[in-house]
């Protein structure tokens, strides 16, 4: 059943650019979104019961005749699935109104599938080099859809996106190169064997920086992150929103946390290193985000602010810490892709990103508006809102671990967040209307439709924060938790 | 064996920091792409050259096999991409494609 | 003969890099490719090593010069004077710090003789068989990129003039 994530997208995706000849837009608007409705109903109450005992394998099957592809899934690829099915099915929906202008619809769907299905296959995996070829599925059709307009800062986006994304990925394959020829194996349980029975400690430090390094540039860590205020605002906004809400997220910190917590186990330098980056993340991408007039470049910062807070809270290390780090990644998820939407809600408007030129959109655009606002708060960290429960989470797990320093930087990073998401809000939406935008209307109904939900997720998570951390967050939690035990339990695969 | 394995590592380093050292100096589009193909080249060197050492010889084909499939699916998209640029800008030099600040 | 091999491996590479002509750089490249089939082949990896033949230097050398002639006349851009004498430094460096760090490997690693069975089609099959999943779906990204970027119809240059 698992594999239906993998296979569904892919052959879908092959399917639409002939689809696409008969009917041009209605066909691929309409399967696209019914697959990741389709795939997001699975999660919910297929794949969910799955993991009531803890991780499961589950051997692929074609048309009942079984495979030799074993999935793997625990709890943390589960809320990783759950991600990815939410956001992109959102996203869909959003592309019917958003995507008309820039034609081509049944390819464009069909790239989108396509790095959905790598996202899937790279939570799925249990093997290092698995990771590697579905991280790179993910990656090629992201750079296809970064350049999609074709424009001259789509195309210069994408190919610096590129280059540095084939830097990372050659970090990530040099590392798994030697410890394929160091343990034998790239299976996860394999590696992890033989790093225990092996003392190799050299090999073990040279290899998590490779790692570090080439995940980090996936996920856009600081040192590594300046592909991403490039890439992610020159895409097309539905994929800007996937690109920073679900892409960073799981081909840098689920394949990262995977590794790091899961394969090698967390030492104490590991935690401090990634405690660091995540802080260090937090202020630089807040700071480069208070002075960007291009809304969109100022979301693309506060995705490396934010995901500075995920990756801090998982490198504590302790389970609560790890419980805030994968809940804010959640949470992440929800409200910038939130707020990617409704910037491109307004840029489709009234045709311009930068800050200076809005002002009063409010009046024109009242559910763009006020889903930002619940987007802005929620980040910020504002109580009832998801963010403020997970940041909260985080900052109890710094204290706890008697890093206090650390904690009130954390404070301060979110006062910061709360500062320019303010300052985004006023200039675009409220104050005086400006004379320009006297006859914009608000944006199409799906897209309308597709923020509204977003909207109401994130107030219903705050609001219901103890339900969604029970259902979803702690398994996957407790299955970092378990750290290297879970991959040794997997030795025959 | 353990040796060999350390002598091929070691080139295949070579290899990656030459590449790298290609990705960061030089300004020709296409310059930079040769740079990721000898880096893909001493990935592939030092994939093998681990399954020679362990013994795990016909693993680690698979590996390099998929390794060049994904690699040619890269450049692919990558010349596609330089191409497009090249309407553009009627050049191949990095230095033309400061729209953005990074 | 090994040594050899990856000599010629390394110098065809770093020809490739340096030399001033997109065409010569791309034939070097293919030269470079050759010689580490050799290898390949030297260290009993056949099946590699014919692909790395067939495929990286023959696709992708012709996709190489495909492009290179698609936007000839463009094609030159003039390097850093600098060039000339930074290269050999970095890379002197980089072999000395190489040969350090290897140096230190050596007689390190321990080792456990991997238990394979089998030919090479049953391993790929039977063990890697997710991988062939992957790499139909990197090769219908590809695909379906290269489509996406020359399209005829649309993208009217949405990201233009906001800068």
């Amino acid at each position: 059943m698992l594999f239906l994530y993998i296979i569904v997208p892919l052959l879908l995706a092959g399917l639409l650019p002939l689809l696409g000849k008969l009917s041009k837009r209605l066909l691929p608007d309409l399967l696209a979104s019914a697959a990741m409705l389709f795939l997001l109903v699975l999660t919910v109450i297929g794949a969910r019961p799955l993991i009531s005992g803890g991780g499961v394998i589950q051997q692929a099957t074609w048309f009942q005749a079984p495979l030799n592809i074993r999935l793997l899934l625990d709890g943390f690829s589960l809320l990783m699935l759950f991600t990815i099915a939410l956001v992109s099915f959102v996203v869909c929906v959003y592309s019917i109104g958003y995507m008309e202008h820039y034609g081509a619809k049944a390819n464009y769907y069909a790239l989108l599938l396509v790095m959905i299905a790598g996202m899937n296959g790279l939570v799925l995996s249990g093997d290092l080099f698995t990771i590697y070829v579905f991280l790179e599925m993910a990656a090629v059709a992201s750079y296809a859809l970064v350049a999609f307009g074709r424009g001259p800062d789509e195309l210069e986006a994408a190919f610096k996106y590129l280059m540095l994304s084939a830097v990372a990925s050659a970090f990530v394959l040099l590392s798994i190169a030697v410890l394929f020829a160091v343990t034998g194996g790239v299976g996860f349980g394999a590696v992890a064997q033989g790093l225990k029975t092996l003392n190799v400690r050299t090999l073990v430090g040279i290899c998590s920086a490779l790692f570090l390094a080439g995940f980090g540039l996936k996920a856009a860590l600081v040192p590594f992150h300046s592909w991403l205020p490039d890439a992610h605002p020159s895409a097309p906004a539905p994929i800007s929103a996937m690109l920073s809400g679900v892409l960073i997220k799981v081909s840098g910190v689920y394949a990262m946390t995977r590794v790091f917590l899961g394969v090698f186990g967390l030492t104490p330098a590991l935690t401090t290193v990634l405690t660091v980056l995540g802080v260090v993340s937090i202020f630089v991408g807040a700071l480069a985000a208070i002075g960007q007039n291009d809304i969109k470049r100022m979301l693309a910062y506060s995705s490396i602010s934010q995901i500075g807070y995920v990756v801090l809270g998982i490198g504590i290390g302790t389970p609560l810490g790890i419980l805030g780090g994968l809940f804010h990644l959640f949470n992440h998820a929800l409200f910038k892709s939130l707020l990617f939407l409704n910037a491109g809600a307004v840029e489709q408007s009234t045709g311009t990103r930068s800050l200076d030129k809005m002002g009063g959109l409010a009046k024109v655009m009242p559910v763009t508006a006020v889903t930002s606002v619940v987007g802005s708060l929620s980040i910020a960290g504002v109580p009832p809102l998801n963010g403020f429960w997970s940041k909260l989470l985080i900052i109890i797990a710094l204290v706890q671990a008697k890093m206090l320093t650390l904690a009130v930087l954390a404070v301060l990073g979110s006062v910061i967040t709360l500062w320019y998401y303010l300052v985004l809000q006023h200039q675009a939406f409220f104050g005086k209307l400006n004379e320009a935008w006297k006859s914009v209307r608000e944006a199409p109904f799906w897209m309308s439709a597709a923020t509204v939900v977003l909207a109401l997720l994130c107030v219903a998570v705050g609001l219901a924060f103890p339900f969604v951390v029970g259902t979803w967050l702690q398994p996957a939690a407790d299955a970092l938790g378990q750290g290297v035990n879970v991959a040794l339990n997997f030795i025959g695969f | 064996m353990s040796n060999l394995w350390v002598l091929n590592l070691g080139f295949a380093v070579l290899l990656v920091g030459v590449g790298l050292y290609c990705l960061l100096t030089m300004r020709n589009t296409v310059k930079l792409l040769i740079g990721i193909e000898v880096i893909a080249k001493g990935v592939t060197l030092a994939l093998v050259a681990g399954g020679a050492a362990r013994g795990n010889l016909m693993v680690a084909q698979s590996l390099a096999i998929t390794v060049i499939v994904v690699d040619v699916a890269v450049i692919a998209t990558a010349l596609a991409l330089v191409i497009n640029i090249n309407r553009h800008t009627k050049s191949l030099d990095v230095r033309k494609l400061t729209r953005l600040k990074g | 003969m090994h040594l050899f091999l990856l000599i010629g491996l390394v110098a065809f590479s770093a020809v490739a890099i340096l030399c001033r002509e997109l065409l010569k750089s791309a034939i070097s490249l293919a030269v470079a490719s050759i010689f580490l089939a050799l290898l390949l082949f030297e260290m009993g990896a056949v099946y590699a090593g014919v692909f790395e033949l067939s495929v990286v230097a023959g696709l992708i050398t012709v996709l190489f010069i495909t492009a290179i002639a698609l936007t000839r006349g463009d094609g030159d851009v003039a390097e850093g004077r600098a060039q000339r004498w930074v290269f050999p430094l970095f890379f002197l460096a980089l072999a000395v710090v190489d040969v350090l760090v290897m140096r230190r490997l050596l007689g390190r690693i321990p080792a456990i003789q991997g238990s394979e069975s089998g030919g090479f089609s049953q391993v790929l099959w039977n063990q890697r068989t997710f991988d062939l999943v992957g790499q139909v779906g990197v090769i219908s990204a590809g695909v379906l990129a290269v489509l996406a970027l020359f399209r005829r119809e649309g993208g009217h240059g949405k990201g233009e003039g906001h800068e």
